[in-house]
């Protein structure tokens, strides 16, 4: 498997050149103008000489892969939009809900205009009349700047009627969600951008299928990460993008760390540096060099991997991580030292999605509600060894059953640190917890609402 | 059946049309897939996960799109590594599935399993119980025991109004969402919605009052557990301990298909009576569907004031009888009156009541047999061109075309609104002609819009259009050509659609028209259909809204409304008018006080009805779910009912009562059953040839499957055991059939003066109507009598919104709030009838509405 050359200049230092957060390299670049001074838009402008076709080609030959976290090649993405389909859409994905994920705001707040520029080559290669960024609720004041820039690229002429005299014409707008993770999933953002309930859709039809998109028409579902790589690809070509990173993962990730570090933070770093590297190089290492416990790689989605001399050295590309028993996802990195109580660590992660669990489903609704339960009388100290197994198999009854990837998640935190660390389990069943955490009160048993009469 | 495809069932090649849902396809192959979310009256949406099989494809070669076969020679499946939801799959060539393996018994026990971790388990003292689709797949497929700690259930709301007829139990609930879906998605209120999200996830009701629909209560039926149930039945019995009877509803001419369930019951003294009303499946006729006013509606049954005895007028007051007296009494007034006898048959009266009812009027040669109430006519037109037997709502869609004509629809015969609505979203084209906008136009582009009195003109208008130079080689053609050359230019669109259509049923209502008028349209709906060949077919044809359920029983039985109008014109020459199960008095005002001019009245009735209070003779009569007879529905299906619970005190059923006294007069014995009076209609009545009571019984299987072990697929309405009834067949669907046209006479439209407007009177399906007025649940969605104008006949004539105001018409003024809507058009009061402001004329009216003084000003 062919290694991917290093970011040549990032290893040299912090002062490097960006292709995503630019915002480091060039103050206020934010700023329309300083954008346009830096080489903004120019991938747009190259990407209406070419036919959208060939933009498609360019996008398909980076090896571009999505960075919303399923990792899916995003030039074969927007070629799945019918050639006919008379009205298409591009659904930017900024609802970043993710626990320990903080990329998109900074590009959003710190590169705007690259967002903007990504995105509307996506828009041209699929011909579509509009672009939607759906901005999760608390992103407001981020997006009443955006709307500022979309704005200005629109006085610039980048938006709007017969854009750089190619005939094509598409509007720009924002969207605000309500604050609900579930409405980051592609097929529920649709809803919600509809203002319908923001649950999932059964697939097929697929999002970029007649039926499957917003208000049913074909429809490019893109993450703001992975919009903002496309200006460089299309102005620096295919080639130079795959000079970073490795074969089946190219090009540069945002690794958005957190948690017992010294340095939390994003780092724009070419796939396939390694967990060593990330955690200990860039992030500063662990907080009062205390030894690690674990890492979760997508936030609290995928499988938490020990803190093995061989996790630390599998490099960060969706392929390696996967062979390690987890998967790469939105690499947001969270990383836990050795004093870390995993029942405390599994109980708030199943918390989280008990709480964002959509209900749509059976496994996933009552599952996450189950496995909290169970979960909170262990962490209290009130479980017996047997509730251990009885978590493991709920979680295990949830999977592959549930209607949309939230619910395979929602069993992650529960089963993967029952595999790793039933240590942790065992001293909560046997006696008095000893966690340094502090202990959570019981969740109340809700009624929502009133009773009737 | 169209194309079809082989799927592997189990491993055993099975056909099924192309495009059919999975679990349909397996249903229908006799193999159960358990489902909750999944009907297959709707959408799927892959929410509850049960329908979990096994899912294989068989691989294709990349570029030669063979199928791959293996060492065996059997094709190579590519099998899903997990399981997946089959109510998701349509079947499709090479499908192959799997339901009976270990992973796929797991998997359903361990949905059933997450499903109980949440719900109440309180069955013993569920409505539900006993006909639980969760209680069933529990007992199929579920865990023998739950790991879930009792303890730590969520608790939540258990008697939850979602309006004033439909609860909610919260906690039994287990979000399938089919109560949404089906307000939403078929009937089109979107008035149920999910709130919160996990488990939280709740259903409310969002409009005011709450759950507004006419059919709320069939997602009582669909809910697959307790969680829903209607305030009429709720804790009202155990489901095993009902009987029930088939019946038919007699509220409107659609004719819903009903299993009443009965029980003893302590409150009602121990008497057996009706506990709920059921949907019974007759998918050529209601689906598996009834309106709330079918549902609700039964009350009157068993309300404190029916009459019991026969009463005699005596001294001026109306006096308990005994029935020999009685009849004695109505026997000797009928010889003395000699050929002056008329009959006003009822809108419930069954086939053999009119059929005794002519009987005895004939013995005695009198000539008038009319049937109430005479709002509209035609019924010559449905035995020629009436839609041809065998037609279906359910078969129409691409390339059928449904005309309404001067009806709302779902005010008027909800479940006909339903299905043709339905149809539409199937693609079928709807033209949707009246004077105003209603519901149904929400599903059309075609909405032709008249002026009230333009109904024929807009007909004709449509079909001049319609045909453009095509001249068919119809009887009477050239005359019609020559009518039409100055009907108006209507709607190009709508004629288009008409022409180009490949079946057209026209539905013809009679919303402010004079009984002549109505007439005339449904000669100019009749012409539209001659002419453009959609005729004697099945989906072709001509449909009216008949004011009552069994109007069209009446016509073919030989009542006509022209000799009810002629009864009412001349009553005083009538010596003697039986009016039977008919309310002239509270509903006509020209009848209430012709009445009073007739000679001898005797009147069968449930109740002292306004009629009732003018007779010399009140017999009491039995309801419908009393006793056995047929009713024809609107599309000439004849379809038995049964009875369902004993007789309310002394009362009999018309036909008894009639033999009885055509006995006392020497006319003959007198039939034992009913059963036998329909041999005797099948005799005389060509139309009904080959109807006995046995052959109206028979049933054939259905689909979807519905009730008894089907009740987790279909619903908890019932399977039809009762009969599926026959629909007679037309003139046009003879081979000696000729087709003719006629020009239609109408009469002039209203005209208006300075100040005066058209007051259109209009039917509402909740109004106070004597039999569903007595069921306590619906008042509070029965309006205040009111009249609807325009934002600028309002100000114009100075009223507001709410003010009390005085409308005259036609010789009546009656005093009623005022409505300011968009919908009504200018010009234009909607005034309803049946609201309890006393008897109304039914035909549209110059007339003046004032903003009434106060009193004694
Ligand atoms: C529960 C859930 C939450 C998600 N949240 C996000 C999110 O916040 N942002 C995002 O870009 N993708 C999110 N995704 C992934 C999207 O569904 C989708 O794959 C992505 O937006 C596609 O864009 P990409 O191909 O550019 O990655 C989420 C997926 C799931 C199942
Ligand atoms: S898996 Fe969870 S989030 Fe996804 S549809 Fe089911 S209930 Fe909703
Ligand atoms: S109330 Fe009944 S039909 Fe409606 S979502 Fe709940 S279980 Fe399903
Ligand atoms: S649609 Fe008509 S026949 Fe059917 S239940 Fe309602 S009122 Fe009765
Ligand atoms: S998911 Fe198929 S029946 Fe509910």
């Amino acid at each position: 498997m062919g290694r991917g050359a290093p970011h040549p200049k990032m290893k040299a230092g912090r002062d490097v050149a960006h292709i995503i957060l630019r915002d480091l390299d060039i103050p206020d670049i934010w700023k329309f103008d300083v954008y346009v001074e830096n080489g903004g838009y120019e991938g747009l402008k190259k990407a209406v000489t070419l036919t959208p076709d060939e933009v498609i080609e360019v996008v398909k030959a980076s090896g571009l892969r999505g960075r919303g976290g399923a990792g899916f090649p995003t030039g074969v993405k927007w070629s799945f939009i019918p050639k006919d389909a008379e009205t298409t859409y591009v659904a930017v994905n900024a609802d970043e809900s993710e626990p320990g994920t903080f990329k998109d705001r900074q590009i959003m707040e710190g590169n705007p205009h690259q967002l903007i520029e990504g995105a509307l080559i996506c828009a041209y290669a699929i011909r579509a009349r509009a672009v939607y960024i759906y901005c999760r609720g608390e992103f407001w004041d981020l997006t009443h700047a955006l709307d500022a820039r979309i704005e200005e690229a629109r006085a610039a002429g980048f938006i709007g009627e017969n854009i750089l005299g190619s005939g094509w014409s598409c509007e720009v707008y924002t969207h605000l969600g309500a604050g609900a993770y579930i409405c980051g999933e592609e097929s529920a953002l649709l809803n919600s951008l509809q203002g319908l309930l923001g649950q999932p859709r059964v697939r097929p039809p697929f999002p970029a299928q007649k039926g499957g998109g917003l208000y049913y028409e074909p429809t490019v579902v893109n993450n703001v990460e992975t919009l903002t790589n496309v200006p460089w690809i299309m102005v620096n070509g295919a080639d130079a993008y795959r000079q970073f990173g490795t074969e089946q993962s190219p090009g540069v990730k945002v690794f958005c760390v957190s948690g017992h570090v010294n340095r939390p933070g994003n780092y724009e770093l070419p796939l396939g540096t390694t967990f060593r590297e990330l955690i200990y190089e860039h992030a500063g290492g662990i907080l009062d060099d205390k030894g690690l416990k674990g890492v979760l790689t997508a936030g609290a989605s995928a499988p938490i991997l020990p803190g093995s001399a061989e996790v630390l050295d599998t490099p960060l590309t969706y392929e390696d991580v996967q062979k390690v028993g987890s998967s790469l996802g939105s690499a947001s990195v969270i990383v836990l030292d050795e004093d870390t109580d995993m029942v405390w660590a599994a109980l708030k992660m199943v918390r989280f999605f008990k709480h964002e669990s959509c209900g749509k489903c059976t496994p996933c609704r009552e599952g996450t509600f189950w496995m909290e339960r169970v979960l909170s009388r262990i962490h209290r100290g009130e479980a017996t060894e047997g509730d251990i197994d009885l978590l493991d198999e709920v979680a295990a009854q949830i999977k592959g059953k549930c209607l949309c990837a939230l619910g395979e998640f929602a069993l992650n935190p529960a089963a993967a640190t029952i595999a790793h660390f039933r240590d942790d389990y065992a001293r909560r069943v046997s006696g008095v917890p000893e966690s340094t955490a502090e202990l959570e009160t019981q969740a109340p048993i809700e009624a929502p609402v009133a009773a009737g009469d | 059946m169209s194309e079809t495809v082989t799927i592997y069932l189990d491993d055993r090649a099975i056909e099924a049309p192309k495009g059919m849902n999975l679990v349909d396809a397996c249903k229908l192959h006799g193999v159960d897939i358990p489902v909750f979310c999944y009907h297959p009256k709707m959408e799927p949406v892959g929410m509850c996960r049960m329908c979990l099989i096994e899912l294989g494809f068989e691989q294709r070669d990349r570029t030669t799109g063979e199928v791959v076969l293996g060492e065996d020679g059997k094709p190579l499946v590519r099998w899903f590594p997990t399981l997946q939801t089959a109510c998701t799959q349509v079947v499709s060539e090479g499908m192959h599935v799997r339901t009976t393996t270990e992973a796929v018994r797991r998997g359903r026990k361990d949905i059933i399993e997450f499903i109980l971790t949440s719900h109440p388990l309180d069955c013993p003292v569920c409505d539900k119980g006993g006909e639980c689709p969760l209680q069933e797949l529990t007992m199929d497929f579920g865990p023998g025991k739950s790991r879930f700690l009792y303890d730590e259930k969520i608790h939540l709301a258990k008697r939850y109004p979602l309006g004033e007829q439909i609860y909610l139990d919260r906690e039994r609930c287990i979000q399938c969402a089919r109560c949404i879906r089906y307000v939403e998605e078929i009937t089109d209120d979107p008035v149920l919605q999910f709130y919160e999200r996990g488990r939280r996830l709740q259903i409310i009701s969002t409009s005011e009052p709450g759950f507004d629909s006419k059919f709320s209560g069939n997602t009582t039926d669909i809910c697959p557990v307790g969680a829903l149930t209607t305030a009429d039945f709720r804790f009202g019995a155990r489901p095993w301990e009902l009987d029930s009877a088939a019946s038919i509803c007699t509220h409107c001419p659609v004719g819903c298909n009903l299993t009443l369930n009965t029980r003893l019951d302590r409150d009602a003294g121990g008497r057996v009576i009706i506990k709920r009303v059921m949907p019974r499946q007759n998918e050529q006729v209601n689906e598996i569907w009834i309106c709330d006013k079918g549902r609700f509606g039964h009350h009157f049954t068993a309300a404190p004031d029916r009459i019991t005895t026969p009463l005699v007028r005596k001294g001026g007051k109306l006096v308990e009888a005994t029935w020999s007296e009685a009849l004695e009494l109505v026997a000797g007034m009928l010889k003395s009156a000699g050929k002056a006898v008329g009959a006003l048959a009822g809108p419930t009266l069954s086939n053999e009541d009119l059929w005794a009812l002519r009987r005895l009027v004939e013995g005695q040669r009198g000539a008038r047999l009319g049937v109430w109430p005479p709002t509209m006519t035609g019924g010559d037109l449905i035995a020629e061109v009436g839609v041809a037997q065998g037609t279906n709502f359910t078969d129409m869609g691409k390339g059928a075309c449904i005309v309404v004509v001067a009806s709302d629809l779902e005010e008027e015969a909800p479940i006909y609104w339903h299905r043709v609505k339905v149809a539409a979203d199937r693609g079928a084209t709807l033209v949707v002609v009246n004077g105003r906008a209603t519901k149904l136009d929400r599903y059309t582009r075609h909405r032709v819009r008249y002026h009230y009195g333009d109904e024929v003109a807009t007909l004709n208008g449509l079909l001049r259009q319609a045909l453009g130079d095509a001249a068919p080689d119809i009887d009477g053609f050239d005359q019609l050509r020559a009518a039409l050359e100055n009907a108006p230019a209507v709607d190009a669109a709508a004629a288009q659609a008409i022409a180009g259509a490949t079946d057209l049923v026209v539905i013809v209502g009679g919303e402010g028209l004079s009984m002549a008028a109505h007439g005339a349209l449904m000669q100019a709906a009749a012409n539209l259909l001659v002419a453009t060949g959609h005729v004697g077919r099945p989906n072709n044809g001509l449909l009216a809204v008949w004011p009552g359920a069994n109007t069209q029983g009446a016509l073919d039985m030989g009542f006509t409304p022209e000799d009810a109008t002629h009864i009412i014109d001349n009553a005083a020459s009538f010596e003697a008018l039986i009016i039977a199960g008919a309310d002239p008095a509270d509903e006509d005002p020209r009848a209430a006080a012709a009445l009073q001019e007739a000679g001898f009245i005797v009147a069968t009735a449930l109740f002292l009805t306004p009629t009732a209070e003018l007779a010399d003779v009140v017999l009491p009569r039995m309801s419908f779910a009393e006793r056995d007879g047929t009713f024809t529905n609107g599309e000439r299906r004849v379809q038995r009912f049964c009875k369902a619970i004993d007789r309310v005190g002394e009362s009999r059923a018309d036909w008894q009562i009639f033999q009885q006294v055509g006995a006392a007069l020497g006319q003959g014995r007198a039939m034992p059953t009913p059963g036998v009076v329909m041999a005797q209609i099948v005799e005389r009545v060509p139309w009904y040839a080959g109807m006995d009571y046995p052959t109206l019984a028979e049933v054939a299987p259905q689909f979807p499957m519905v009730g008894g072990e089907d009740l987790y697929y279909g619903g908890t309405m019932y399977k039809n055991a009762g009969g599926l009834g026959r629909q007679w067949a037309v003139a046009a669907e003879q081979a000696s059939y000729q087709a003719r046209v006629r020009v239609p006479k109408a009469p002039a439209a209203p005209k208006p003066g300075k100040g005066e407007l058209i007051v259109v009177p209009v039917r509402l399906l909740y109004d106070q109507g004597t039999e569903f007025y007595k069921t306590q649940l619906v008042h509070r969605r029965v309006p205040q009598a009111y009249v609807a104008l325009n934002a600028g006949d309002a100000a114009r004539l100075s009223v507001r919104e709410g003010a009390r105001v005085r409308v005259r018409l036609a010789g009546t003024e009656v005093e009623v709030a005022a409505r300011v809507r968009a919908s009504v058009p200018e010009g234009v009061a909607l005034l309803p009838l049946n609201l309890g402001v006393g008897p109304l004329p039914h035909a549209a009216s110059v007339g003046t509405v004032a903003v009434a003084e106060a009193v004694g000003a």
